[in-house]
Parts: C-alpha cells; structure tokens; sequence
C-alpha cells in the first residue's frame, strides 16, 4: 500500500510542469520591486534627472558612488538648477544594491532597474560611469549639454508637493 | 588680566556667576552650556536683532515697593517680574539678577516660528547648496522649526540666483535671510564698507556698492559667516559638499601675519584622484588672525598643484635642462659642492620653513661657509625684533584705549593685511593710530593721525620725532602701550636697518619693551621673514654676495630675477646656480645648472616664524607633486652624499634638533607647536555651527608658541646708534622711484590662482599731477620707466599717490623686474 | 462747541504767516517758558496731562522728564512723517499754522536743553517743507532763535537753538522714531533695537538724548503754556485733556480734519461733523486708528462711545491718531483685509524676519482667497501667521501689520466665511470692490470742513 501511494507522489510530479528554468534561455519575470544596476533618468526633454547633490554617496553604506558637481549655464545645461553631476560612478563590485541612494536622491535621479547580469574580469571595470548609467535620451528629447532659453530651467526640484 | 566682575544670573532656574558686561548669548553660551540659537548675531560683531532667533523670556525680581526687598513666594523662590513680551537675548548683556527662561513653551513657539517664517521664501536648495550640511538654516530647523510647510509653493518669494557681488563671491538673492553679517562685517571690522542693503521688505537684499564690485581683500570671510548659503566663492562653487572634505591644519604661507588656515580637502578626478585643495579655510586663533583670512590666503592656493610646477630634478646639458634621476641630480650637487672649496653661498627665500632653513644651513656649514643670505632684501633688524620684539603674550585684538600703534614706512593694506584689519579694529576701540609715510596709504584711513616724510627719509622721521611730529612724540610718550611697526616701503636696506634702529630706541626710551602689546613689528615679506633671522640668514649677507660673488650658489625658493633688474648681472658672474625651485623661474631658465623640485606647504609637515615671532605647525594635506620633495629633505640627503650625517626621517626630527641647537627654539617640538586651548568666543565642534555659522573654524592644529624677546626674557636692552642712510636724489630729469607692494600681484605663485586675476592691476605707477604735467602724461597714459639696469611699461595714474619729484611703482605687476628699494631712474612717456 | 487751539486759521486768517502770528500773541508762551526753569516748564507740561498725538499716547511731559539735564548735547525731533493711513492733520497743521508747532519744539528744546530741533517730513510733503522753511526762516530772521537769537532764558544765556527741516524718502516706517533717527543720520529707514531708548544716551539721534514729538502734540504745548495746565486740563475728559483733531475719511459726506475735545462719540463725529452716511448707505465697520489698528463694527454701543484714550479700551481697541475711517456696507471687509495688507507688505522695512516674511505671506493668502482659491483652512493660517508675527517682531510695524488680519477674522468671520466656502466668487468682489476703492481714495484727500 506504501509502495503505492509512494509512486503515486513520483508519477504526480512528473506530469506537473518543471519548476526549473533554463536560465540564462530562460528569465523568470522579476519583481517589480527588484534591485539591479542602476540608472540615472532623463526628463522629457534630455535634461538629466541627476544634479549632482552627492546625497546618494553621503547615503550608501558601501561607499560605492562616487560624484563631483559642476555648474551648469543656460548655454551649456545638463540638469535643472545650477548643478549637475561632471562626475558620476558606481563601483558595482562594492554595491550591495540597498537602494538607500534611490531613497536618497531628492530628484529620483537614480533608480535601481532589474539588470543584474554583470561580471567583471577587472576591477577598474566593476566602475560604472555616468556615460554607462544614464538612460539614453528619450523621443523628442536632446542631448545633453542642450543650450536652453535662459531663466526656464531654474529649479533644481521642479515640482514640489504643496501643503494640503 | 585683570580681576572680572561677576554677576549672577538664572536661566532655566539655575543660577550662574558669568563675567559683567557679557552679551548674554555668549554667557549662555559660555557658562552655562545653553545654545541660545542666533542668525545674526555674531560674536565678533555689535548685535542688531534682527533675525529674532534669539527670543527668550526676561524677567527680573519683584521688590517690595517699600523695602526694596526681593519678595519670595510660600516656597522660598523667588518671585520674578517676567517682561510681557519675549526679548532678544543678543541685545542684552547680562547684569546682576537677570532671569532668562529658555525652555518655555512661549520661546519654543517663537523659535518654531521664526523658523517657519525664515523658510517660507528660502528656496529649497538643500541638495545644490553648498552650505548644505554645515548650514546653521538647517541645523536650527532641525532642532525648533517646523517639520512641515504650510506656505504653498507657488506663493514663495522668487529672487535672482546668480548676482556676482564683484570677481569673487557671487550672492544668491534667494537663500538670503537678510541677517545683514555680511553687510556689517565689511563695515565693522574690515572698514571697507562696500555692502549695503537695497529695497525694503521682502525684497530686501545685498548690493555692493563700489565699482569694481565687493572691493575689499577680505571678501572671502563673508562666506564663512553667512549662515546660509547665499554668499558663495568662485572659486569653492559647487567643488564639493561639506561632509566629503577633510580639514588639514596650515599656516597661511604667503605675508608674516601667518594665519591660521584648515585646507580642505577632497580626492578629485581631475586631480588623478588625489586630495586636493577644494577650500580654503580661516582656524581660529585669537592671537593671530581670530577667524579672518584674507583673501589672497583664500583663493591664492592653486599653484600646489598646478600644472607648472617642477616635478623631477632637472640638469643641464648642453644648455637645455633634462629630466634625472634624485641620486644622480644629488650626485651632481655633491660634486659641485665639494669642488667649490667652501666657495660657497645660499640665498633662501622666505617661504621657506624653519626645518628647510636649518637643514641647507647644516649642508653649507658643513662645507666650511657662513654666506646664507635671505631674500628678499627689503627688511633687516631682525636682532632687534629679537630683542624688543613685540612682547611675549602680544594679542592685537586686545588694544584699545589708551595705546598707540604707530605705523611708519608701510603700505600694511597690501603687505600683512590681517594687521590692517585688526589694527583697525584697534582704532575703533579707541586706540590711536599714527600712520606715517612718504605717500597716502589706505591705512590713512584708519588713522587717529597721519604724517609725511620726505621719499626714503622715514629713519630721519622717527629719529627725531619730537621735532618731525610733536603730537606724535606727545602720543608716544602717554600711551599705555605701544607697538611701532615698520615697513620697508621707499627704503633700502640701511633705510630699513635705520629704521628699526630708531623705533627700537624710541620703544626702549619709553619704556615700551618687555610687555605684552609693546615693541617693534615689521612687515617681513613671506610667511617666514623673522624665522630667517633665527636661523642665521640675513639680508646683508645677500647683499655681501651680489658685491663678492661666489662659485657656487645654492637659491632655494627664491625668485631673485623677478625681484629687482640689478641681480641678473652678478648672477652671470657666479660659476654655479643649484636651484632649489617649485616653479620655472628666471635662474631655472638660464642659470641653474641643477634644478631640485621642492614641495609646496600644502605637501608637507613643518613650521613658519611668523612677524610676531609665533612659531606655527602647518601639516601635510596634499600629496607631492611628482617627485619633488620638501627641502629640508633634499639638504639633509645632499648632506649624506657629503657625509654630513644620516637623513632625518621627519620634519619633527629636524625641529627637534633645531630646538636643540638654537637657543630661540628651545624647547619647542612638534607636540608643544600643536597644542590648543580653550578660545573665547567658543567655535566648538561642527554641531555648534550656528553660532559662527558655515565651518566652525574649530583650531586643530595648534596655536604655536612665541619666541621670547631678550626683553621679555628680562634681560637689558640697549637703545643703538642709529646710522642714517643716504637717500637717493634725483638729478635733472630723474625720478625717485619707490616700489610698492600689492597684495594681489603677477608674482610666479599667485599668477597660477586664475580665479583672482580679474582683481589684479594692470600694471601702473603713481605719478605726482606736478610731474605729469611736466611730461605732458595723464592718467591712463603708458610710460617707460627705466631704473637699475631695467625698464618697464606701465599705466600711469596721475591721482595724488605720488609725492613731487617720484614715481610710485608697485613691484611684481609687471612681467619684468621692477627696482625693490629705493632708487632713481627715468620716466618718459611712450 | 468750536475750541480751536491748534487750528486757529479758523478763527484768524493767514496766521501761517509769521507776521499775523506774531500779531497774535504768537512767541508770548516761548518767552514766558524761557523766563521759567527748565523743571517748571516740564512739570507744566507733565500737569496739563498732555500726551503724544502721534498714536501712542504717551504722557508727553514724562517723556520730556527722561533727559538728562547734564547731558551737553540733546536734540528735539519732530516727527512730521504722518504716514498712517487716513491721517492728514499735520499736514494741516504745517500748512495754516506751523509757528505754533515750531514755537512749541522751541519750548520743549528748552525744556530739555537741547542743541537743535529737526522736523522730520516725509518725501511727499516736499511743499511743506519749502513753506515751513520759508516761515522757519522769517522767525529766526526776527532773532527769535537759531546763531542770532536775541532771547535770554531765565539764567541769561541767549537762546540759540535752531531748527532744520530734513525729508524723508517716503517710507512708512519712518514715522516709527527710531527708524526716523536713523533716516536723519543718513542710515538705512530700519528701526533700532531698543533699549537703549531714544532718551538714553546711545539710544537717540546721533547716539544722543533725544526727544521725538508729533506734530499735533508739540502745537498744543504754547497754548499750555500760555493758559496754564488748569485751564488745558478743563478741555477733554478724564486723563484725556485738551482737544484732538480727528481725520475723518471713509464714506461720510464731509470727510475732513475735526478739531475736537476728548470725549466726542463716534455718533457725533460721524454723524453731526461727518454728516451721515455717504449715498445713503448704512455705516458698517470703523477703522478708529487707521490701517494699523483695530476694526470695530458699527453697533450702537460702538457710537455711543466717547473718543478718549480710556474708553476705547473696552473694545480692545485705541485711540491712535485718531484717523477715523468709515465704511458702509459696499465694502467687503476681506477686500479691506487684503487693501491694508498689501499697504503693510510694501511698507515693511524687511530687517526683522516675521514682518518682512509675515506680511508678505498673509498678502499672498489673502490674494489668494479673495482669487476664489481659499479653502477653510486659510483662514485658521492667516490667524495664525497673523498672531505668530506678533509676540516676535522687532518694532511695533509688525503687531501693527497683523491687526488688520486679526481684527477683520474677530470681528467680521462670516465674511471671510463666504469666500472660502465659495458662495462668494470674484466676479462678485470686483463689481462691488471698484467703485468703493474709487470712493475711498476721493475721500482719503485731505480737505477742511
């Protein structure tokens, strides 16, 4: 009687589909909420999300990110506001994907996104730069340094919650 | 110091003895660890109230109307008179039974307020700001504002972001909280009054109002004190935020004030990744530069790591310098040197540190000469500086009513602007200023009297003082204490050497000598002019080589050809120049036979001597440039090639055998140099930003120890014959020429701080209205003006800075040497 | 029941020239107070129970009494900026009889030893200032005072004082004394921080002792002393002695100055002097002391009250400068909330934060309501901005700044009501806000009865 309900179990699962996949054929759809490598958003019209603040760098625990800051003019502009990021790198073999720097950042310039296939035979290579992480510009868009009409782009944070 | 008056007062219902007479923020502060939040109160200055931050509850003790009893409730307290409306504490000093509550809920209402109405306009730049961080808006919000807004967004005051207050600080109208520091630093205690406040209300901001913008050599400081982000720096806009810097203590490197500065650094790509000096920053010490710097030590740091510098020992060959290695340039040198048969000189210039100047000391020595010169040849008595030196415990900053500093023969604006601004300041507390010299000088300004003397007469001047200027002898003779400081402007050397003579005669005539705040100051150019005394180098021995020239000379740090047209002609006659350079000059170009690259301050540990005979750590905050080294490293390694001894491994050990063998140094090593205390006003830790607001300007590094005086040592000194020179007279069709200096200047360090260029002079030379009519020449006209073998055009400036019969001409402007003393040459018009 | 002590071209023609007014007993009182001790003019004074007509009413003898005697240099400074709204007496007074203010600042310049007297003018008042320096300059001519000065005081010495006109460039706030202190030095119109007060050394122009006086209150001083405290004190009721002149404005038929004894009622005033209700309307609220002060709706309690400076303390409310404005029931108050706003937030001096910030925020609030984008909550924000400005500020501008605020929410809420709960939209408002603005501004003109 064992012996039967032991290969009943055995023949069940075999006529259930497999839960393995043929990974890397096959990708399992991720989590929305899923942390991979990152990215550093546009707007719209090109201008880059990121303004060079630092507070990602002054929040990841790992002390992965690496930013300097320039200003920007109406003639040569990158972001919003007067800043902008000249220099923006992560150091993906320190990351430890927490995403403090997406919580960090005032702008939602940086965004953890589902990529997370990356393998390195350097270590100079594990250094993502800012030409590596930022989306490309988006339709309609320009690429940066745009030249832009002066006084338009003045804010660093362009749209802020009012008080209820 | 005499005996305080104590008072006793309660805050929070704890009674403290504070000082009498104590802004009450400051005694809060100071005595009883209570933080009274403030925006625009600045200890340094005179409170406004302005800002409101600063509410607290007042009250004082009921009396009984009849007996003027203090009346006590059932408990035994006692009963206190609370005023109705709340008072701003920085406007009060405290006095005998003043009662202060902090902690009421009435105050935390009106800090919270306060706050929530400071932010309604102030942008939300936190992220871009660099204030952000080190930002007392942001620090007091956390601790008694509001955690939420209620203006809507769209309503906020919108102001200009960008406003460039003249070449150097740029104003954000936005983030302004109008507190008016800025406004009243400039005219309370750097009396350049050129800020100002414009419109009214909301649209309340800053201005400048002179032409070229914010012209004043002390702008920088503005920056510090501004308790937001609203006065930023060219040259700091955006480098790097505050928590990403490590502060360095150094020394300001540049003019005999030796200020104390922090250098702040930060690896940066740029840089190859290194550290690298983003800021410039004031530390505080209360004797020396309290928490100002001027602006040249502030923006003046660019050439530690600019692309010029020398980065490997150059030799040449076949008349072109080539790239070698240390141990064959260091060969090279060994074998100059020993072939020389003790002919041998070596002329330091003074930026170079105590530890330099003993180390190529010990290698000259050691090779049998005695010729060490310092450079530049401008000032001398620095024996008399030595014995009636400004007395040990001197603190510019204490004088007030009743003393004298008298000022002869130095434009101090240009030369140690710190003393300017603090001898200022002395004049506001009602100390009289003499100002003496052969033209206006912008410490005229400032002056309780001014005097003129004849061009290169000024020994003749304050020899004879009762007859030259009898209210100044009058002065002299009634102050309490009395400094005299002494510049070298329109002199020669013996001018200078006379000069000295002379206010030290009169220092110890009067009795003015072995005290604090009395005895001789002189405006020694460089960081370490008075240190060279110390250390054996004289000016004169410079000047013994350009009459006698040796086989070998050894220049270190000295950029002899740009200061005077006369020095290339002995130069041509010695056989061999060892260059000890962090810069191509003049000697690296044609002379050197072997060039050494030197590290600059920023790359290294040492000490400076500073005009107050305060000796002063600065630390190593930058990595070097290539492969250059610091100096007092090249000497002792060339001394092992020489056989002179063992390398020492550290600057610490080189000033532990300074302090060995000279007696000045005695007991000074390392660990003593970096000690601190206590300083009132209190910056404290970063946490207590607010109160001096931006960096706290916290002292890390030490507060250095004075060189005692022969006189404060209590030993007896002797007033000497005062040997008046001759002075150059201009023959027909000749000019007196009298250089000047300018702080901002074409000099081969400063040149590489772009930033600063749009302030420096074209170059220019006063020219007396008499003359120039003579030569048909106004102002803006160019002239050449020929004088020790070299000539120069230049602007002339027909505007009553120039005496008759002379021509005012400002050194280091032009790209070719100018006459450093004294002396007569043409002038025509071009 | 005319008793014109200040306005006494009512009663002789041109006394504005010093001709007529000296004809008229004009100078009489400034001799008789310099055959007198200083204290006997002072006590005079502080008997009469004279006290500031500027708006704070204080006793102006007392204030004469705080400088020291012993001080070598003193200064008298009259303050002739009347720049509250709805105030023109002084105006009137320069202009029909300014000998009798400058005989009284000669008094009082007496009185506290003083070295010169200035009268403080606004910018706009440039006319006045030519006329009175023409008058000014006929009087010192006639060796009354200034470097010439013919008369002794009661120890001998010539009495040389002089009198200066300084303009202003038109700001509000230099009516507040000290930001007019520092506005004579040349400085920025800011005020100080008190203490020190202007009467203390360090506090005053120049850093000394100085005594500032309304215009108003100086003419009042030769008549006292000329007739006596006694005589002044019959005038008035209680410890308000003497007359006052109101400046009716507003919507009445005769808008104007009314020189009147303390203890008038707001029924008399409006409507036996004013003549009732322009166009027929009826009255709605009053403004007793300008912008800067509280708003009272019109209730028969309300008009039966004496004008003294006690009895308006019932309402919580002051006497001021006494410039009444009057308004019927067109207006709609949150309109005068906003109209009185923006006049604070273009006047704030901008040196302390909650003014400077707080007016500008209760002005854009308001905007924003009277825009028909308010909800219920801002008129809890407005109270509370309003009432936050208030314990904080620096000088009174910003408790001033606030009242209108405060007092138009206490008095009138279901106004503000109306247009936040939206059964009030703009639309509306402008139909009946213009020709009331019109009306407003017609009236605000300065004209005698």
């Amino acid at each position: 009687m064992n012996v039967i309900r032991g290969f009943a179990t055995t023949f069940k699962h075999l006529l259930e589909e497999p839960t393995t996949l043929n990974y890397p054929e096959q990708v399992r759809p991720f989590q929305e909420r899923f942390k991979g490598r990152h990215h550093l958003r546009r707007y719209d019209n090109g201008l880059e999300k990121c303004i060079g603040c630092a507070l990602c760098a002054a929040a990841c625990p790992a002390d992965a990110i690496w930013v300097e800051a320039a200003e920007n003019t109406d003639e040569e502009r990158y972001s919003p506001g007067e800043r902008y990021a000249k220099t923006y790198e992560i150091n993906m073999l320190r990351c430890i994907f927490c995403g403090y720097c997406e919580d960090a950042c005032p702008t939602q310039a940086i965004e953890l996104g589902h990529e997370h296939r990356m393998s390195f035979t350097d270590r100079r290579d594990a250094i993502y730069t800012k030409q590596m992480l930022i989306d490309p510009v988006p339709e309609g868009g320009r690429e940066t340094p745009q030249e832009v009409e002066p006084g338009v782009f003045t804010r660093p944070i362009p749209d802020m919650e009012n008080p209820l | 110091m005499a005996e305080q008056k104590l008072v006793t007062i309660t805050i929070d219902g704890k009674a403290y003895q504070v000082p009498a007479g104590e802004n009450l923020v400051d005694a809060a502060r100071n005595h009883a660890d209570n933080q009274i939040p403030v925006f625009c109160y600045h200890p340094k200055m005179a409170p406004v109230g302005m800002c409101r931050m600063c509410l607290v509850e007042m009250g004082t003790p009921e009396r009984d109307p009849n007996t003027r009893e203090i009346v006590h409730d059932e408990d035994g307290n006692v009963k206190v008179r609370w005023m109705p409306k709340l008072q701003t504490a920085c406007t009060q000093t405290v006095s005998d039974g003043m009662y202060i509550r902090t902690t009421t809920d009435q105050v935390a209402d009106a800090r919270n307020n306060v706050l929530e109405f400071l932010l309604t306009s102030h942008p939300l730049d936190c992220p871009v700001c660099d204030k952000g961080g080190e930002c007392a808006l942001q620090d007091l919000t956390m601790a008694h504002g509001p955690g939420k807004t209620r203006m809507v967004f769209s309503e906020k005051m919108h102001l200009d972001k960008i406003v460039p207050l003249g070449d150097l600080i740029v104003l954000d109208e936005e983030r302004c909280i109008q507190c008016a520091r800025c406004i009243r630093f400039q005219d309370e205690i750097v009396g350049d009054d050129v800020l100002a406040f414009h419109e009214r209300g909301r649209t309340l901001r800053i201005i400048t109002k002179s032409d070229p913008g914010f012209d004043t050599y002390f702008s920088g400081n503005t920056t510090d004190i501004c308790p937001v982000g609203a006065l930023t720096t060219v040259d700091f806009r955006f480098g790097a935020r505050p928590w990403e810097m490590t502060s360095v203590p150094s020394i300001d490197p540049w003019d005999a004030a030796g200020s104390n500065i922090s250098l702040d650094m930060r690896l940066d790509r740029d840089f190859g990744g290194r550290a690298m000096i983003k800021r410039v920053m004031p530390r505080q010490n209360e004797w020396v530069n309290e928490i100002w710097i001027s602006d040249k030590v502030r923006f003046g740091h660019h050439f530690t790591r600019a692309e010029e510098r020398i980065c490997a020992p150059l030799l040449r060959n076949n008349g072109n310098l080539n790239e070698v290695s240390w141990t064959e340039a260091l060969d090279t040198v060994a074998g100059v040197l020993k072939a020389a048969n003790g002919d041998i000189g070596l002329i330091v210039g003074s930026g170079a540190s105590n530890e330099d100047l003993w180390a190529l000391r010990q290698v000259v020595n050691g090779l049998g000469s005695e010729r060490l010169g310092a450079w530049p040849v401008t000032h001398t008595g620095g024996e008399l500086i030595a014995q009636v030196g400004v007395g040990k415990g001197t603190n510019l900053g204490k004088l007030g009513k009743g003393d004298v500093v008298l000022i002869v023969a130095s434009d101090i604006e240009e030369e140690v602007p710190i003393w300017r601004l603090r001898i200022k300041q002395a004049h506001d507390r009602g100390a009289a200023v003499i100002v003496a010299n052969a033209r206006k000088t912008r410490m005229d300004d400032f002056a309780s009297h001014t005097f003129r003397y004849e061009a290169g007469k000024a020994a003749h001047w304050l020899a004879d003082l009762k007859k030259s200027a009898p209210e100044a002898a009058e002065a002299v003779k009634s102050a309490a204490n009395l400094i005299i400081l002494t510049g070298a402007e329109g002199l020669t050397l013996e001018g200078h050497a006379a000069l000295m003579q002379a206010a030290a005669n009169l220092l110890i005539e009067t009795g003015h000598v072995g005290k604090p705040n009395n005895g001789l100051l002189s405006t020694f150019p460089g960081a370490n002019g008075v240190g060279q005394y110390y250390l054996g180098y004289t000016p004169e021995q410079s000047v013994a080589m350009a009459a006698k020239p040796p086989k070998v000379l050894l220049v270190a740090q000295a950029d002899m050809l740009a200061d005077d047209p006369s020095v290339a002609a002995w130069l041509d006659k010695v056989e061999t120049i060892i260059s000890f350079s962090m810069l191509p000059d003049g000697i690296t170009a044609k002379f050197a036979k072997v060039v050494l690259p030197i590290q600059s301050f920023a790359e290294r540990d040492g000490t400076f001597t500073n005009g107050e005979r305060r000796v002063q750590r600065f630390y190593t905050a930058q990595g070097p440039m290539g492969w250059s080294l610091p100096l007092w490293q090249i000497a002792n390694r060339l001394g092992e090639k020489l056989g002179q001894g063992k390398a020492k491994l550290s600057a610490a050990a080189v000033m532990k055998e300074i302090a060995a063998s000279v007696p000045a140094f005695e007991g000074m090593d390392y660990r003593a140099l970096s000690k601190v205390e206590k300083q009132y006003p209190d910056v404290g830790g970063a946490s207590d930003s607010y109160y001096y607001s931006g960096t706290a300007c916290k002292n890390t590094g030490g507060l250095g120890v004075v060189i005692p005086t022969a006189a404060d040592k209590g030993e007896t000194v002797k007033a000497g014959e005062v040997k008046l020179p001759a002075v150059p007279k201009a023959g027909k069709g000749e000019f007196v020429i009298i250089p000047s200096t300018r702080l901002y200047n074409r000099e081969a360090q400063f040149k590489l701080s772009t930033v600063v260029h749009p302030r420096v002079m074209v170059p220019f030379a006063e020219i007396n209205s008499a003359d120039a009519a003579k030569l048909g020449i106004t102002s803006g006209d160019v002239v050449q003006i020929s004088a020790n073998g070299g000539s120069v055009r230049v602007r002339a400036n027909v505007n009553g800075g120039a005496p008759e019969g002379s021509v005012v001409l400002p050194r280091h402007l032009t790209d070719e040497p100018v006459p450093m003393a004294i002396t007569v040459g043409q002038v025509s018009k071009v | 029941m005319s008793l014109n002590i200040i306005f006494r071209e009512k009663d002789i023609p041109n006394i504005r020239e010093f001709d007529v007014y000296s004809k008229n007993g004009g100078y009489e009182a400034l001799k008789k107070a310099l055959s007198q001790t200083r204290k006997q003019v002072i006590d005079e004074v502080k008997a009469s129970n004279l006290r500031g007509r500027g708006g704070a009413g204080f006793p102006t003898g007392v204030k004469w009494s705080f400088i020291p005697q012993d001080n070598p240099i003193n200064y008298v400074v009259v303050n002739a900026d009347e720049s509250e709204t709805g105030t023109f007496k002084d105006r009137q007074i320069m202009e029909n009889n300014p000998h009798q203010m400058i005989e009284g600042a000669l008094i009082c310049a007496y009185a506290i030893k003083a070295a010169a007297v200035y009268i403080y003018l606004r910018g706009e008042f440039w006319d006045v200032a030519h006329a009175l320096d023409a008058e000014i300059a006929r009087a010192r001519k006639a060796g009354l005072f200034g470097p010439n000065g013919k008369l002794k005081d009661a120890d001998g010495n010539p009495f040389k004082v002089d009198i200066f006109t300084h303009l202003g460039a038109g700001a509000y706030i230099c009516g507040e004394e000290t930001a007019l202190l520092n506005s004579i030095e040349g400085k920025l119109g800011q005020p100080r921080v008190r203490p020190p007060f202007p009467a203390n050394k360090g506090g005053g122009l120049y850093n000394e002792p100085t005594v500032v006086n309304n215009v108003e209150t100086l003419a009042n001083v030769p008549w006292i002393i000329n007739n006596g405290a006694e005589e002044y004190k019959k005038i008035g009721v209680g410890s308000s002695s003497g007359t006052k002149i109101f400046c009716l404005s507003g919507h009445v038929k005769n808008p104007g100055n009314y020189e009147l004894p303390f203890g008038v009622t707001f029924r008399q005033l409006l409507y036996d002097y004013g003549g009732g209700p322009l166009n027929g309307g009826e009255f709605k609220a009053i403004l007793p002391s300008g912008g800067s002060g509280p708003i009272l709706r019109v209730t028969d309690e309300v008009l039966d009250t004496p004008l003294t400076y006690d009895d308006l303390r019932k309402f919580n409310s002051i006497l001021g400068s006494a410039s009444v404005i009057v308004m019927d029931d067109t207006v709609d108050i949150v309109w005068v909330a906003s109209k009185v706003t923006k006049f604070f937030k273009h006047e704030s001096c901008g040196k302390c934060t909650p003014c400077r910030e707080g007016t500008y925020w209760l002005d854009k609030v308001l905007d924003r309501i009277l825009a028909g984008g308010g909800k219920e909550s801002d008129v809890d924000l407005i109270m509370s901005v309003a009432k936050n400005m208030q314990p904080t500020t620096l000088c009174a501008f910003g408790e001033f700044a606030a009242n209108p605020t405060i007092w138009t929410i206490n008095v009138f809420p279901e106004e503000f009501k109306a247009w936040v709960d939206g059964s009030k939209k703009p639309a509306e408002e402008k139909a009946v806000a213009r020709p009331a603005r019109e009306r407003v501004a017609a009236a605000a003109a300065p004209a005698g009865d």
